[in-house]
């Protein structure tokens, strides 16, 4: 995998929340074409900050992260605006923890409204687009339902819908079955993995072990606000080669086990 | 403009604004004691099962609550003393309008503080054995009077404020006591503007208060 | 009991009473219309960047939030005159008081609506590419007004309810209209009485409509 050039290259990643609090510490990463990587790692640890600055959500204090050999982000120091690739930024997805549907829309305006109005595509063609991913995703009967009216499993997953609308090249899941009662996790793993059949490039923050295994071509540890070690699922789950990883584990995988 | 701003003649009342002053607080806080008190008896009368007891409680809170407080204060003044063949003290007279408009609204105060608690404090009232009497003691009252409190300066503020439409019915108070200064001294900026920083001074820190202790309860 | 109670002779005065009523619902409906477009502006001015606009918008705010109407109105009626030079009369001076008081309140309305617009929201904007006028129009500006609505509406009740204190500057609404009837007559109790069930058949009906409204649109928007 080393001889294609990475498809996002992060170097040297800082954000600080306030002087005392560093979240990320000058992370390194690449993701390369084909890869689907979980990051895991303790809470506190900068994996959603990752995401949240891939994003362009926070305002990174160092740093730069390329997108297909293309500057998307650079750090300006602590305090300054970063410089945003805003044609960079469009093609990233981003689904959250909270769903973040908008409340007073329904769900076929949910999905149309940034198409329509940020990307000027016709409504008639926006509105085609949006009815077929919601029967691809089993909701088509809830086009003209409010959030409100919809159960967490299936806000989640229009949130993802509401991403897929603009066609992005890399997605980006916060840990999006995390506010989900236990029975609704599936629906929306399950469309995560119909989305990693069709090679959609994605990098998802989770805790649930078993889906890391089965959605990651790479997983990633990430604790103190750096990458402590990076490697393919099993090398990682089976035989982990830092110590910090192995505690962690450890750690997660007894919790789990007494918990079932 | 021929209007020269001289606060000589405001200040030289400023002995009759204090005593209006005077009153207009004493007012007040007979007015809030009662409101508070009363107030949580007239919220447990409206939430009792008995509708014997509530509806006049409910009947009671619409009234004051949707009605303008100027026809409550002139209603009592004039109605009261020709139903009843009874002549108070304006003074008092006053304090029973302003008492029974803060009553109705800090009983819909402590109404809403109390609905606002989780039912699952009583499921664990229960699960603790404690009695109905202990848990509305330990566990409903000291959860709504907190709840309650930030809405409850507020009132307090407000019924401050419609204190001054007393002067409608020519109680001596801080307006009432404006209004003769400015008419005898023809000097209605300064009096007025003085009578109306008096009023904002006093407000302005129980204002403060009231902004905090949302604040408060909003983190917890 | 000397006071003899007849309600009958009601019936002689029931034009004046309608006709002040007509005049307490037209400057409740005119400093309502005013009272919102300014409110909205300064809840805007509030949470503004620049120090001057907030400073000016927050004293503005807490003055009339604190000082008791009534005198807010005689400030008006007695003061600006002379201040501007020129005449104001009282239907000007009401008109000037209760839209000045109700941008006042109308303005905190619209502040804590737009704080409860959870960051979540301004997040998924960035995502999803949308920005500016998008963002505030079809975004912020619905979610806003929706949450607004309940206590817009239990604001307007209080207006409807201040606006009595006209009849101190002489304006000839309701209030003013039952109070003389009341002295010429020498009816006090039903006159008054009437006018207090006047007032409170209009506030009621638009009070409870304020809970029912909070729950139909708590629920809707709530995620």
């Amino acid at each position: 995998m080393t001889d294609k050039a990475p498809f996002i290259k992060i170097r040297g990643l800082k954000k600080s929340y306030s002087p005392e609090i560093q979240v990320l510490k000058g992370l390194d990463l690449d993701m390369y074409p084909g890869d689907r990587i979980v990051v895991i790692g303790p809470s506190g640890g900068g994996k959603s900050t990752l995401l949240r600055c891939m994003m362009g959500l926070e305002n990174i204090d160092a740093g730069t992260i390329e997108f297909d050999s293309k500057m998307y982000i650079a750090g300006k120091g602590v305090g300054k605006m970063n410089d945003i690739n805003k044609s960079v930024q469009k093609q990233v997805g981003m689904v959250f923890q909270h769903y973040t549907l908008f409340p007073h829309l329904t769900i076929l305006q949910n999905l149309t409204l940034a198409p329509i109005k940020s990307r000027g595509i016709p409504r008639s063609e926006a509105e085609d687009k949006a009815r077929g991913l919601l029967k691809r995703l089993g909701l088509a009967d809830k086009a003209g339902a409010q959030p409100s009216q919809l159960s967490g499993g299936q806000k989640q997953r229009v949130a993802i819908a509401r991403a897929l609308m603009l066609s992005p090249n890399l997605m980006l899941f916060d840990e999006v079955t995390s506010a989900l009662d236990p029975e609704l996790v599936n629906e929306v793993e399950s469309v995560m993995m119909q989305l990693a059949e069709q090679q959609m490039p994605m990098m998802i923050v989770t805790h649930d072990m078993w889906f890391a295994k089965n959605i990651a071509t790479r997983v990633v540890f990430c604790a103190g606000g750096v990458v402590v070690e990076d490697g393919t699922p099993e090398q990682i789950f089976t035989n982990p080669k830092e110590q910090r990883t192995r505690d962690f584990l450890e750690k997660i995988l007894h919790t789990t086990e007494s918990a079932a | 403009m021929s209007y020269d701003i001289d606060f000589f003649y405001a200040l030289r009342g400023i002995d009759q604004l204090l005593e209006g002053l005077k009153i207009t607080l004493t007012l007040s806080a007979v007015s809030i004691i009662i409101g508070v008190t009363l107030g949580f008896v007239v919220c447990l009368l409206l939430m009792s099962r008995s509708r014997l007891l509530s509806f006049p409680a409910m009947t009671f809170i619409e009234i004051f609550r949707c009605t303008p407080a100027l026809i409550q204060i002139v209603w009592i003044f004039y109605c009261v003393p020709m139903l009843f063949n009874v002549f108070l003290d304006p003074i008092v007279m006053g304090i029973l309008a302003l008492s029974l408009n803060l009553i109705a609204f800090n009983a819909e105060a402590y109404r809403a503080a109390i609905q606002s608690i989780p039912k699952a404090h009583l499921d664990a009232s229960v699960a603790l054995g404690l009695s109905p009497l202990q848990t509305q003691l330990y566990v409903i009252l000291p959860q709504a009077v907190r709840l309650a409190l930030p809405v409850l300066v507020t009132n307090g503020i407000s019924i401050f404020q419609q204190s001054a439409l007393v002067a409608i019915v020519a109680i001596e108070d801080l307006m009432y006591m404006g209004k003769m200064l400015s008419t005898e001294t023809y000097r209605p900026i300064e009096t007025f503007t003085l009578v109306a920083l008096i009023y904002f001074a006093i407000a302005l820190p129980a204002m403060f208060i009231s902004n905090r202790l949302e604040k408060r309860l909003k983190v917890a | 009991m000397s006071y003899t109670v007849d309600f009958l002779f009601l019936a002689n005065y029931w034009d004046a009473l309608l006709n002040g009523l007509m005049t307490t619902l037209g400057i409740t409906g005119l400093c309502l219309v005013l009272g919102l477009g300014l409110g909205f502006v300064v809840a805007l001015m509030r949470l503004s960047q620049n120090v001057v606009v907030r400073s000016v918008s927050t004293v503005y705010v807490e003055f009339f939030r604190g000082t008791p109407v009534l005198i807010q109105l005689f400030w008006i009626f007695f003061c600006l005159p002379l201040v501007l030079g020129i005449e104001i009369g009282n239907f000007m001076s009401a008109v000037i008081a209760l839209t000045l008081y109700m941008g006042a309140i109308v303005s905190e309305t619209f502040r804590s609506s737009l704080r409860a617009i959870e960051k979540d929201q301004m997040d998924a904007c960035v995502a999803l590419g949308i920005g500016g006028f998008t963002k505030v129009i079809y975004v912020i500006l619905p979610q806003a007004i929706l949450r607004a609505i309940p206590t817009l509406l239990s604001n307007s009740v209080s207006l409807f309810k201040e606006s009595a204190l006209v009849s101190a500057v002489g304006m000839s609404d309701l209030m003013y209209i039952g109070q003389n009837i009341s002295s010429i007559t020498f009816k006090p109790v039903e006159m008054l009485t009437a006018v207090a069930v006047i007032y409170f058949l209009i506030a009621f009906p638009l009070t409870r409509s304020v809970s029912l409204l909070e729950r139909k649109l708590i629920h809707k928007i709530s995620l």
